[in-house]
C-alpha cells in the first residue's frame, strides 16, 4: 500500500491516511506548543491551556470542582478545557480523553483518576510528551505526576470520630459500614476514623469488616442486616460511621426503616440535599464534607504555578469540615456545601 | 492490492461513510488546525478506533446473516477479566490470550448453536448472553478490577505506528473482507441473510453458517477484549457497557442493513473511524459531551436515510 505524495499537502486526505493507517511519516504540522518542552517555557508567549479531567460530569460534586477550576483560570489568566468521560465512571473513556489531550498537546493536564493503576500508562505518555500532570481527588500510583491535590482523608475520618466521641460522652459501641474494597479514598477515611476510635478507651468497636458496596441499594441491605445483627433497636449501639455518600444514604434509609434513627449517633460523609435534610431533622448527627470547589481551584492553580516555573508541593490538602445541625447555617459552611456556581458556570 | 478489487464490482456501500469521514475530519482540521493535523493525533484516533473496529468486523458478519449480537460489550469485559486472571495466576501472555480467545470462541459457538440449530431469535439469545457474560465477568473478578502485570500486552497499543494492535486490526479487516467477498463461505453468509429459504434450497446449511459466523464474531470480540486490556492494563468487569451499541452504529453507518444480506467490512471500519473522529474533534474543540452524543446519533440516522435513498434510486 503506497501513499501518493499529494497526501502531504491535503488536509482532507490525511483523513484517509488515518484510516489506512499508512501515512504516519508526515511531520507534525506547525504547532509551537509541540516543539520544545511543552508549556513550561510558554509563559507570556502562548496562553496556557490546561485540560481538566474529572471522573464524571453530572454529579454535584464535579460541578463544584468545575466552578473552582473556572475561578482559578480567570484569576490566573489561563484557559481550561473541562472534559470528563462521556459515560459517568467509564474507565476506558477516561483513558481515551487523557490520550486525546496528550495528542492535542495541551500545556498541562489536571486529572481525577478513576483507577489508581489503569491511568498510569496515559499519565506516563503525557510525561514523555513533556505534558505535566496534576492528580486530584483520588491518588495515582507512581510518581510521574507533579502534585496530588485532594482531601486528607485520614484527617477527615478522624474529624468524624472526634465529633462522635464528644456526642457520645466518650463511651458506647461503634459500627463502621465500609464502602468498597480497593477504593483508596474511603479506605483512608475508615482508617482515620478507626485509629481515632481505638485511641479512646470508652468507645468499643463492634463491627468494622462489612462493606456497603457500590450502590445505595447494596449499602442499604448491608446496613439493615448489620442493625439487626447488633440489636440496634434495643439501643445497644452508640455510634455509626459511613465513609461516603452512598453508604451514608443507605444507612440512613436502614435506620429510618427499622426505627433506630435518632437512637444512635450517626456520622456520615459527603453531602446531598437528602443528607442535609436528614441532618436538619436530627436523623444524622454530623456529616464530614469535602471542599470540591477549593479542590478544583487548587488543582488548576497548582498546575499553573508549575507551568510558570514555581515550585509546588507534592501533596496539597484541600480541607474537610465536620458539619452538624448547629453549624449548617454558618456562612462558611454554606459556601462549602452549596457554593454559588452561577458566576463561574453561568447556569 | 487495490481497495476496489477487494470490494467486488457492486456499487460500494462504503462510499458514503468515506465521504462522511473525510468531511468531518476536514471540518475539525479547519476548526483546530494546530492540533488536529498532528501525526500523534492521527495515531491516537487510530488506536482508539481499534476496539470498536475489530468488534465491527464480527458484527458485520452477524448482521449480514440477519442476526444481531448484544453481548459484545460483556464479552469484551469478560475477556479482559479472563486475561488478567490468567496473567495474575502466573501464566505467560500467550497462554492468557489464547485461553481468553478459547472462552470467547466457546461463547460464540453456544450462541450460534442456539440461534442456528434451535432457531431462537438472535436478539433474545444475545440479550441473555449479555447479562450472563457480564455476571460471569463480575464473578470471576470478585466484583473488582483485577490488577495484573500485563507482561508486554500493554505494548499492543503503544503510542507509535509500530503498535502491533493497529496492524492486527488492519490484517483482520482485510481478512474478514476477503472472507466475506471472495470465498464460498462468504457467499453463503450473504445468501443466508438475503433469503434463508432459498439458501437452504441451494443446499446451504444455514445453521452451520450461523454457528461459524457467531463463533468467528465472538472470537473477534475476544481479540478486541485483549486490545481493551492493553489500554486498561487492568481486568475490568464493568468495562465496555453499551459497547455493542457503538459497534452496531458503526456497522449501520457502514451501509449494512439490519434486515440482513447487506454489509460492508470497509464501511463498518469507516463507521467506527467516523465516531472516533467526532469524539476526538469534540475534545479538541472543547465541545460539551452532550453535543457529541447528538452529533453521533444524527449521523447514524442520516447514514441510514442516505442508504435508503441510494436503494430507492438503484431500484428505479
Amino acid at each position: 500500500m503506497k501513499m501518493p505524495a499529494v497526501l502531504r499537502r491535503r488536509a482532507l486526505l490525511v483523513g484517509i491516511a488515518a484510516l489506512t493507517l499508512a501515512a504516519c511519516k508526515d511531520p507534525p504540522k506547525s504547532d509551537p506548543a509541540a516543539s520544545g518542552d511543552g508549556g513550561a517555557r510558554a509563559t507570556g508567549v502562548k496562553r496556557l491551556k490546561i485540560a481538566v479531567i474529572p471522573k464524571g460530569t453530572t454529579h454535584e460534586f464535579w460541578k463544584s470542582v468545575h466552578a473552582g477550576a473556572v475561578k482559578a483560570s480567570k484569576e490566573l489568566d489561563v484557559d481550561i478545557v473541562w472534559k470528563g468521560p462521556l459515560k459517568e465512571d467509564d474507565l476506558k473513556a477516561q483513558i481515551d480523553v487523557v490520550n486525546t489531550f496528550v495528542a492535542q498537546g495541551v500545556s498541562g493536564i489536571v486529572l481525577a483518576p478513576l483507577n489508581d493503576s489503569a491511568l498510569r500508562a496515559p499519565v506516563r505518555s503525557a510525561a514523555q510528551a513533556k505534558i505535566p500532570v496534576v492528580v486530584f481527588d483520588s491518588d495515582l500510583q507512581g510518581d510521574e505526576h507533579v502534585s496530588f491535590v485532594a482531601t486528607d482523608n485520614v484527617a477527615a475520618g478522624k474529624l468524624a470520630a472526634e465529633g462522635m466521641a464528644t456526642k457520645l460522652g466518650g463511651k458506647g459501641k461503634v459500627i463502621v459500614l465500609r464502602y468498597q474494597e480497593g477504593s483508596a479514598s474511603t479506605q483512608n477515611r475508615e482508617k482515620g476514623f478507626l485509629d481515632a476510635v481505638k485511641g479512646k478507651p470508652g468507645l468499643e468497636l463492634v463491627s468494622d469488616n462489612q462493606y456497603g458496596g457500590a450502590t445505595t441499594e447494596s449499602a442499604f441491605q448491608k446496613a439493615e442486616s448489620l442493625l439487626v445483627a447488633h440489636k440496634a433497636e434495643t439501643g445497644a449501639i452508640g455510634g455509626i460511621f459511613t465513609p461516603n455518600e452512598s453508604t451514608t444514604f443507605g444507612m440512613l434509609q436502614a435506620l429510618k426503616r427499622s426505627g433506630v434513627n435518632k437512637k444512635v449517633k450517626f456520622y456520615g460523609f459527603d453531602s446531598s440535599d437528602k443528607l442535609v435534610a436528614a441532618l436538619r431533622d436530627g436523623d444524622i448527627d454530623g456529616l464530614v464534607v469535602q471542599d470540591p470547589f477549593n479542590m478544583g481551584y487548587l488543582a488548576v492553580k497548582t498546575m499553573t504555578e508549575h507551568l510558570r516555573g514555581k515550585p509546588v508541593e507534592k501533596r496539597i490538602d484541600t480541607g474537610a469540615r465536620l458539619v452538624d445541625k448547629e453549624s449548617l447555617d454558618d456562612p462558611a459552611v454554606k459556601a462549602i456545601m452549596s457554593p454559588d456556581l452561577k458566576p463561574w458556570l453561568g447556569e | 492490492m487495490n481497495l476496489r478489487s477487494l470490494l467486488g464490482d457492486r456499487r460500494p456501500a462504503w462510499l458514503g461513510p468515506l465521504v462522511a469521514v473525510v468531511v468531518v475530519y476536514a471540518v475539525f482540521a479547519i476548526l483546530t488546525p494546530d492540533t488536529f493535523l498532528r501525526t500523534q493525533n492521527l495515531l491516537t484516533m487510530a488506536r482508539q478506533t481499534v476496539v470498536v473496529a475489530i468488534c465491527a468486523l464480527g458484527m458485520t458478519m452477524v448482521i449480514v446473516t440477519g442476526g444481531i449480537d448484544l453481548s459484545t460489550g460483556s464479552l469484551v469485559a469478560l475477556t479482559t477479566v479472563v486475561v488478567a486472571r490468567l496473567l495474575r495466576s502466573g501464566y505467560g501472555p500467550v497462554v492468557a490470550v489464547l485461553g481468553a480467545l478459547a472462552v470467547a470462541a466457546l461463547v460464540g459457538a453456544s450462541i450460534g448453536a442456539l440461534v442456528g440449530r434451535l432457531k431462537m431469535m438472535p436478539f433474545v439469545v444475545t440479550l441473555g448472553a449479555m447479562t450472563i457474560l457480564r455476571g460471569a465477568a463480575k464473578g470471576l473478578a470478585d466484583e473488582q478490577k483485577i490488577d495484573c502485570d500485563t507482561k508486554g500486552l500493554e505494548r499492543l497499543l503503544s503510542a507509535d505506528i509500530t503498535a502491533p494492535g493497529l496492524w492486527i486490526a488492519l490484517t483482520l479487516a482485510i481478512g474478514v473482507a476477503v472472507l466475506l467477498n471472495y470465498t464460498r463461505f462468504g457467499r453463503h453468509v450473504f445468501a443466508v441473510g438475503s433469503n434463508e429459504a432459498a439458501a437452504r434450497l441451494c443446499g446451504i446449511d444455514p445453521a452451520r453458517v450461523k454457528i461459524l459466523v457467531y463463533m468467528l464474531s465472538s472470537l473477534l470480540f475476544g481479540v478486541a477484549g485483549v486490545m481493551e486490556l492493553s489500554t486498561l492494563t487492568v481486568g475490568d468487569p464493568t468495562d465496555s457497557i453499551g459497547l455493542e451499541l457503538d459497534v452496531i452504529a458503526a456497522v449501520v453507518i457502514g451501509g449494512a442493513s439490519l434486515a440482513g444480506g447487506e454489509g460492508s467490512v470497509i464501511g463498518s471500519v469507516l463507521g467506527a473511524l467516523l465516531m472516533t473522529v467526532i469524539k476526538t474533534g469534540a475534545v479538541h474543540r472543547g465541545m460539551p459531551s452532550w453535543t457529541q452524543e447528538i452529533a453521533t446519533g444524527a449521523i447514524i440516522v442520516l447514514a441510514v436515510a442516505v442508504d435508503r435513498l441510494r436503494h430507492a434510486r438503484a431500484r428505479r
